[in-house]
């Protein structure tokens, strides 16, 4: 680019060929003939370089260095000096002349002097413009800083956002933390559609995608155009909600609920929005485990084998369980007690109570009354069911059907005292045989005919103890249904008489029936009715021998019936019973004979009685004699089990 | 003159049996049917040894030896237990000897000369 100059003299020759030369050295040239008429042409010539003469009328050439000076400072001044001011031309570099060349014109040291110019001014160009980019740099350094600041403090407040919600969460005692678990993915975004701002599990799972376009990160949008939420957020102002699908680092494609809204608005525009994003295939995972867990809990409830009940303070059963309704009948809002065990008060053993009272588990072994009248022995287990803060709400009550194991308990039980029981009857019994036989063989050795006959009398009855013993050890030793056919009952009546018949008459009881002979048929198990029969008149037999205050004694048997059912009296004046006997007369292996009795005879007849359905009453007074009423349904249908 | 021995049992054919075997070998006897009446016995005669059953119905074997253990006249008495339980010996625990239920006849005979003689 070549520099323009004015040159300034009042000689024309000098302004001639001194501009032709300058010209020759590229310069464009513009020249004047006075300082007057080159101010008047600096304005609209703007010269990098003015080279003027000092000494010119109108205006001299200091005047117009210092005019210019002070016009424009970096246009560069160089004075031609005439002979003989050479002061006046130092005197110039006073007022910031570049430089002075002196007349007559040496072209060589005017070519240097301008080149030395030329130099300085390009330099000032290049410093200048140096300065400009320095500043140009600093300002789009700054911005550069404001930009990341901005993006930042987004990031800052996503994460801040994130606490916020995961701590109002807390606050509202979700305390399965789904919420903190909920994979939400927050991201910022800016008008130009970019990335500014990510959470960290966004970052985790989908990339680091803070730069990118917003469009990259969802499925198929790139193909579609963007016209997803955050596109429609800017544009419309408003927050969106919609369903998308995102794609994770791992390449795997994730549905996701999307919300965003708008926020930092700047001249009625959009400044950011903020996207959260839902991975809803988590939740749903979460739902469906939700839902297998309250269905195995609920399977639980109901299908264990246990009679499962949920009661608050108040007594009152808020859940319970399908084997529970079965048994006690709908108990939810009933009162416990009421339906457990009939009571109109609380169980003073209640374990739940026990539960209530120190947050432990109890347990309880306890008779409940089904609602059909059945009696169970269950054994309660109870367990605190706390709410969030930890107190106790309600408490389970787990009942265990244990009435079989006591049952066979009470078998085995039973076994045990029968094995003593019997062996100790047994071991008097061979005594008394062997006693007889010992009898029969000194009373043969002496032909002692009394003794022989009463050796045959007492061996004959001991076998008979024996019998009765082994039948009723062999009937408890089987459970066994009676058997309900037809019988003529007052054949059956004929046939005990005759049995006990002779072993009154042995020990000179008085026996008299009272059997009619049109007691009509009833449904009985014959066998085991007549031997409980026969045991209870042998039991009057013993009471009367026993008895030593009476000199005779008597033991009545009497038959009737009715429509619907058959009655037997057995009544004798023998010892008679004391209260404790009587109460205990029908309990297994309870025996008032000592040495004679197993505890069998009376238990057994009993239980054959009750499994026809009927019932013995029993009547006695100590010293006086003892009455035993039997009544028998004839229909065996009415018969209920023991 | 024959020595005297009391049966205490409350099964009759055991007092028979006993009863007849003990007089066929030369000894009298007297019975009692449970521990009541063998003190009323007492009353009466002064046996020179005793067997005794222990579970009887009303008065038990213990409890008329504790009877007799709590006089000076008849502790001395020596008393055979003869019972269908075993182990039971310790509850008389002044008995001579004790036999269990069914026992032999020789055993019973023995222990009966070893202590009054024949």
């Amino acid at each position: 680019m070549s520099e323009r100059l004015l040159l300034v003299d009042d000689e024309e020759d000098i302004r001639r060929f001194l501009g032709m030369f300058l010209a020759d050295l590229g310069y464009e040239v513009h020249a004047a003939e006075n300082g007057a008429q080159a101010l008047e042409m600096f304005n609209a010539v703007n010269p990098s370089i003015v080279l003027t003469d000092i000494k010119m009328p109108v205006m001299d050439g200091l005047e117009l260095l210092k005019q210019i000076k002070a016009k424009a400072p970096e246009t560069e001044v160089v004075m031609i000096s005439g002979h003989g001011d050479m002061d006046l031309a130092i005197g110039c570099l006073q007022y910031d002349a570049a430089d002075f060349v002196t007349k007559p014109i040496n072209h060589d040291i005017l070519d240097a002097a301008l080149k030395r110019v030329e130099e300085k001014i390009i330099l000032r160009r290049e410093l200048k413009q140096y300065t400009q980019n320095l500043e140009k740099l600093v300002q789009e350094k700054s911005r550069r800083v404001i930009e990341l600041e901005r993006q930042l403090a987004a990031g800052e407040m996503v994460e801040t956002m994130c606490q916020a919600i995961s701590g109002l969460s807390e606050d509202f005692g979700d305390k399965a933390g789904y919420f903190n678990e909920m994979p939400c993915f927050v991201a910022v975004h800016n008008r130009s559609l970019t990335v500014v701002a990510t959470n960290q599990l966004y970052k985790e799972r989908l990339g680091d995608m803070v730069g990118h376009h917003s469009w990259e990160v969802y499925v198929g949008q790139a193909i579609r155009g963007f016209d997803g939420p955050v596109w429609k957020t800017f544009e419309t102002g408003k927050g969106q909600r919609s369903r998308e699908t995102m794609l994770c680092k791992n390449g795997r494609e994730l549905p996701v609920m999307v919300h965003t809204s708008p926020i930092g608005e700047r001249d009625g525009k959009v400044e950011l929005v903020l996207e959260l994003a839902v991975d809803v295939s988590e939740i749903k995972r979460l739902q469906e485990e939700l839902r297998v867990t309250q269905q195995k809990y609920m399977d639980l409830f109901e299908a264990t084998p246990c009679y499962i009940a949920v009661r608050d303070r108040d007594y009152r059963i808020v859940a319970n369980n399908t084997l529970f309704k079965q048994d006690f009948g709908e108990g939810v809002g009933k009162l416990c007690h009421e339906v457990f065990r009939h009571r109109d008060t609380p169980c003073p053993d209640c374990p739940v109570d026990a539960t209530f009272e120190d947050g432990t588990a109890h347990t309880l072994e306890a008779v409940v009354t089904c609602r059909d009248g059945r009696s169970k022995n269950v054994l309660t287990f109870s367990a605190p069911i706390r709410n969030a803060q930890g107190e106790i709400v309600e408490v389970m009550a787990l009942s265990t059907d244990i009435t079989q194991i006591r049952e066979l308990q009470d078998h085995l039980t039973s076994l045990g005292l029968m094995l003593g029981s019997i062996s100790h009857g047994v071991k008097g019994m061979l005594t008394a045989l062997e006693g007889g036989v010992y009898r029969l063989e000194s009373g043969i050795k002496r032909q002692d005919m009394t003794r022989i006959a009463d050796a045959g009398d007492t061996i004959k009855s001991l076998v008979g103890r024996v019998r009765n013993l082994v039948l009723n050890v062999l009937y408890y030793a089987k459970s066994r249904d009676m058997a309900g056919d037809p019988v003529d009952v007052s054949h059956l009546a004929q046939n005990v008489a005759q049995v006990v018949e002779p072993k009154a008459a042995r020990e000179k009881i008085a026996f008299t029936c009272d059997l009619p002979p049109d007691l009509g048929m009833a449904d009985l198990d014959t066998a085991n009715l007549s031997a409980a029969l026969v045991n209870i008149l042998e039991n009057a037999i013993d009471a009367c021998t026993a008895d030593t205050a009476k000199d005779a004694h008597a033991i009545s048997f009497k038959a009737s019936a009715d429509a619907d059912a058959v009655t037997f009296d057995i009544a004798d004046n023998g010892m008679g019973m004391s209260q404790e006997t009587r109460e205990k007369a029908f309990t297994l292996f309870f025996s008032s004979k000592g040495l004679k009795g197993t505890g069998l005879g009376l238990f057994i007849a009993n239980d054959v009685v009750k499994k026809h359905g009927g019932r013995i009453d029993l009547t006695s007074e100590a010293g006086e004699g003892t009455q035993f009423h039997i009544v028998v349904p004839r229909r065996k249908a009415e018969a209920t089990g023991s | 003159m024959p020595k005297t021995i009391l049966i205490v049992d409350d099964d009759p054919n055991i007092r028979e049996y006993l009863e007849t075997l003990l007089t066929d070998n030369g000894y009298e006897t007297i019975v009692a049917e449970n521990g009541e009446k063998a003190l009323e016995v007492l009353a009466a005669h002064t046996p020179d040894l005793i067997t005794l059953d222990i579970e009887m119905p009303d008065k038990t074997g213990p409890w008329f030896n504790r009877a007799l253990q709590r006089g000076k006249t008849y502790a001395n008495i020596p008393i055979i237990v003869i019972t269908g339980h075993t182990g039971l010996k310790y509850v008389i625990p002044n008995a001579v000897g004790s036999l269990s239920k069914p026992f032999e006849q020789k055993e019973l005979l023995d222990l009966v000369r070893e202590t009054i003689g024949s």
